[in-house]
């Protein structure tokens, strides 16, 4: 019975213009956004490369560099966004990358800020969920108001079989959607030989599928939901796309708004005090040796080993005590970033992104741990250069500190974003439920 | 005419939709009203403390110039908080951006909840909600056929209708409108003056043209496609184009197409080919010593100066040719982003409120020209006048066994009676400079409105009605 059921369903979306429409302009948008993040992702590599190869550090200025994330073709986050080379010395570490000109110079920010991405995180998260809602809008209200319910559970359907067998016509509509999308710019994303995926970028990718799936599902009850709620097609829908607009655009952005309001950021110049403060105990000694250095390359004496040795050593704790507050601020504003989607978590929008930029290795978490490995990185070279003044030759012989860009484990990104499964799961089981409900209930006359 | 309009209006007011879009109406713009106070507040009191730390301590090696913050950014942020809040300015006209207000990086990407936001993504859509049944809908239920047996004209007819949507958006925008002024009114009375008000004259005309062309919009796909819910799936898709699809990729394709070198390109300029060339010709300096050519130590020094004199002004210029070139990629990602009608009202709106890359190019030239000042009178005081750049060169060289420190020249502080030295003032565009810059986005979304009115009149009239 169920088989039936479903079959017809899925015969019925299958033949319906509105679903033809609906994929062609997801695989129309699809394909656009895909060939565009591609041909950006070529670009972006071809500097990265370049820029190892040519820009490289010498023995004062570490220059390092943030590759680009080969999922960013598909889930852009803010791959683009953050910036991708980063100079150090051991008088100074930075807090965060900026574009290839440098710190205080770099625009690459500026100029793509407003511009946010097509990819397909963004076909799932706007295009498809709103396919979603058209599919589903009038499952049940259609046929409520057209009279043919009646005539169905007139036979010897239960009514629960019945709506389990619309919701999985539909849903299996819906799946195949997604599906089809997703090979297509898959394969467009393969097609060019600049691009491969091991099988990291396989896991993650299915699993970033598997997400998808669990977001449409929460549009798709929300949907059946209402489309057994009210009567009329044209209400039940005006309601989700309603709903649909308050949960992707709206909510999302109260969230940061409110969470702005209510979590208070240090100043800068509070950090700068703060700064100065840690570094106070050393800063007489550190003026006189900086006088005493000054003099002694002045007149060319030479600087000796111990005020060269101490030289370093002063600069590189007034830098780390530096960086400490940078630190403690950095996690202000994880913390503050962090609010923002605990109040907007009840949007699967929001579920749905933080989730989706962890396996595209292309949000916040990456760039952490690169920055952390910034930190480990500095710590070694502001050791090797005391040998500039204690050891001259071991300091000219010493190899280059070999950098290595962190990854992500996919287990590990599991790990993070189980409760995005959980709550979007949650939401999905609720307003299946509540849809049961109130269809057993319902008058079907 | 005027019945047909009390009729659909009514339609409207009593509609779900409507009493959602009233809602939705003034939570955000009472929402827009309160962000604005607070971020204003902070931004003005850190903008005079910081103006004021400036004018304390007045120096002929470098001085501050800050952008004051506009008081219509909550018509159209137009991407001003993440430019600059002003330039350090050196002598000959060696600027470093004053990075901006740092915002909260990890926070998610969200779109600034101004007017100009409001009224492009969300009136737009509620448009849409309201217009797609039009002449779809009627045609459905068989009302249009009862309708037009009447002695209505089809023109007036849709004219009425297309009228009717227009004031069922018009009304919840009005009503947004006066909350968020009365919100900012109650806190900054100050920012509430007759030129505001003009400003949010011109925004609201804006408004009603981008708003009337989605009307336009809806009624042509509502006369072309005779099943309502598959007119609202094309314009929907029509949204997502123009809202999204349209300006979020026009930046990465003004990249691909844009014949100016990357940031990487212009990076690599900088670091091996001037810093290279700069050492080079001090070690040629030192060849030339021992070859004896150079025999005093103030010709050396003279020699090391014009070397990195000249290498600071390579350096000077790579990073304004750099300017230049972000700026451009820039006015091409705008320029294909014009394509849609959201970016056109997006950027006549900011033309309407003095935000976005036209206010702050104009802010640079005011820097530019204030150079010029700095510099005569640097030179006046100081007697002449020093480059800088943000890359200092050090080295040495040996004459007869003595050691000469060579150091890049760095300008020179006058600790004589500074009272006379030059204020900074910005210059303010006035609404008709406004008109005058926003003149092709308005002419845009007019040409969309005749196209797509003249679309939808001749669809409808044409449009079998049974």
């Amino acid at each position: 019975m169920l088989k039936t059921i479903i079959k017809r369903e899925i015969l019925e979306y299958l033949k319906s213009a509105k679903f033809l429409i609906g994929l062609g302009v997801t695989l129309a948008l699809a394909v656009g956004g895909t060939v565009i993040n591609v041909q950006d992702y070529r670009a972006r590599l071809r500097d990265y490369q370049a820029a190892s190869q040519e820009l490289k550090s010498d023995r004062f200025y570490i220059r390092l560099y943030r590759p680009p994330e080969v999922l960013s073709t598909l889930i852009q986050g803010r791959d683009r966004k953050l910036g991708n080379s980063l100079t150090l010395t051991y008088l100074s570490i930075p807090s965060g990358t900026s574009g290839y000109m440098g710190e205080g110079r770099s625009q690459h920010n500026r100029l793509v800020s407003g511009f946010a991405a097509v990819d397909f995180a963004f076909i799932v998260r706007v295009v498809l969920s709103l396919m979603v809602v058209f599919i589903a809008y009038n499952a049940v209200s259609e046929e409520k108001s057209s009279g043919t319910l009646k005539l169905i559970l007139s036979n010897r359907v239960p009514r629960d079989q019945l709506l389990l067998g619309k919701f999985l016509g539909g849903w299996f509509v819906i799946m195949g959607s997604l599906l089809v999308s997703g090979i297509v710019s898959v394969i467009l994303v393969l097609s060019h030989s600049f691009i491969a995926f091991g099988a990291g970028e396989w896991t993650r990718l299915g699993v970033f599928l598997g997400l998808s799936a669990l977001y449409l599902t929460v549009f798709y009850a929300v949907s059946l939901f209402v489309s057994v709620l009210v009567n009329r097609p044209s209400a039940s829908l005006m309601l989700l796309l309603q709903a649909w607009v308050f949960l992707i655009v709206i909510y999302p952005n109260l969230g940061v708004v409110a969470a702005e309001n209510f979590y208070t950021l240090p100043s800068q110049e509070q950090l700068a005090q703060q700064k100065a403060a840690a570094f106070q105990p050393y800063a007489a000694e550190q003026k006189k040796i900086q006088e005493d250095f000054g003099r002694a390359v002045r007149s060319g004496s030479g600087v000796s080993r111990e005020l060269g040795v101490r030289n370093v050593e002063l600069r590189s704790l007034q830098a780390d005590l530096a960086y400490q507050v940078d630190a403690e601020y950095g996690r202000k504003l994880t913390a503050q970033a962090d609010l923002a989607r605990v109040i907007s978590s009840l949007s699967p929008a929001v579920l749905f992104d933080h989730a989706a930029e962890r396996y595209g290795r292309t949000g916040m978490a990456g760039y952490e741990r690169f920055m952390r490995e910034v930190y480990r990185y500095w710590q070694q070279h502001a050791e090797r250069s005391k040998l500039i003044y204690a050891d001259r030759e071991a300091y000219k012989k010493a190899p280059p500190i070999e950098f290595r860009v962190p990854v992500e484990s996919t287990d590990e990104a599991l790990a993070a974003t189980w409760l995005d499964w959980l709550l979007l799961a949650f939401l999905s089981l609720t307003f299946f439920a509540l849809g049961t409900t109130v269809f057993l209930k319902k008058d079907v006359r | 005419m005027k019945t047909i309009i009390r009729k659909e209006l009514l339609d409207h007011l009593r509609s779900v939709q409507f009493a959602v879009l009233l809602t939705a109406a003034v939570v955000l713009f009472a929402a827009n009203g309160f962000v604005f106070v607070q971020q204003y507040g902070r931004l003005n009191a850190d903008y005079r403390k910081a103006v004021a730390e400036n004018d304390r301590r007045p120096s002929t090696t470098m001085t501050w110039l800050y952008r004051e913050p506009s008081p219509l950014l909550f018509l159209a942020e137009g991407g001003e908080k993440a430019s600059p809040q002003g330039y350090r300015l050196s002598p000959k006209l060696t600027l470093s951006s004053l990075p901006a207000r740092p915002a909260n990086f990890k926070m998610p990407a969200i779109p600034e909840l101004d007017w100009a936001f409001i009224i492009k993504i969300v009136f737009s859509l509620y448009v849409i909600l309201l217009g797609f049944e039009a002449v779809s809908g009627e045609k459905e239920r068989g009302t249009l056929r009862l309708v037009l047996s009447n002695p209505v004209g089809r023109v007036r007819l849709l004219a009425g209708k297309s009228l009717a949507i227009l004031s069922s958006a018009a009304i919840p925008l009005l009503a947004g409108f006066v909350i968020s002024l009365i919100v900012v009114g109650i806190f900054l009375p100050a920012v509430l003056s007759l030129a505001t008000l003009a400003r949010v004259a011109f925004l609201a005309a804006l408004a009603l043209a981008y708003l009337s062309l989605f009307t336009f919009l809806s009624l042509l796909v509502s006369s072309l496609i005779p099943r309502s819910s598959l007119a609202l799936l094309v314009l929907l898709a029509f949204w997502i184009l123009f809202a999204f699809f349209i300006p979020d990729t026009s930046g990465i394709i003004a990249e691909k197409f844009s014949t100016v070198p990357s940031e990487y390109e212009m990076a690599k300029q900088l670091g091996p080919t001037i810093q290279a060339e700069v050492w080079k010709r001090i070690a040629a300096i030192q060849d030339r010593i021992k070859s004896g050519e150079i025999k005093t130590e103030q010709a050396i020094l003279d020699e090391a100066d014009r070397a990195y004199e000249e290498g600071q002004d390579s350096v000077r210029k790579l990073y304004d040719d750099y300017d230049n070139v972000m700026r451009e990629r820039a006015g091409l990602a705008q320029s294909i982003s014009r394509a849609s009608p959201a970016a056109l009202f997006q950027y006549a709106a900011e033309s309407a409120s003095d935000t976005g890359p036209k206010a702050e190019a104009r802010f640079l030239r005011d820097v530019r020209n204030y150079s010029r000042v700095y510099d005569d009178y640097i030179l006046k005081k100081v007697g002449e006048v020093v480059g800088t750049s943000p890359w200092s060169f050090s080295s040495g060289a040996e004459l007869d066994g003595k050691y000469i420190n060579l150091e890049s020249p760095s300008p020179e502080e006058y600790t004589g009676d500074r009272s006379d030295f030059p204020r900074f003032s910005e210059s303010r565009s006035s609404l008709v400079d406004g008109l005058r810059d926003g003149l092709w986005d308005i002419a845009g979304l007019i040409v969309w409105n005749i196209l797509l009115a003249g679309l939808a009149f001749s669809a409808f009239l044409r449009t079998d009605v049974r």
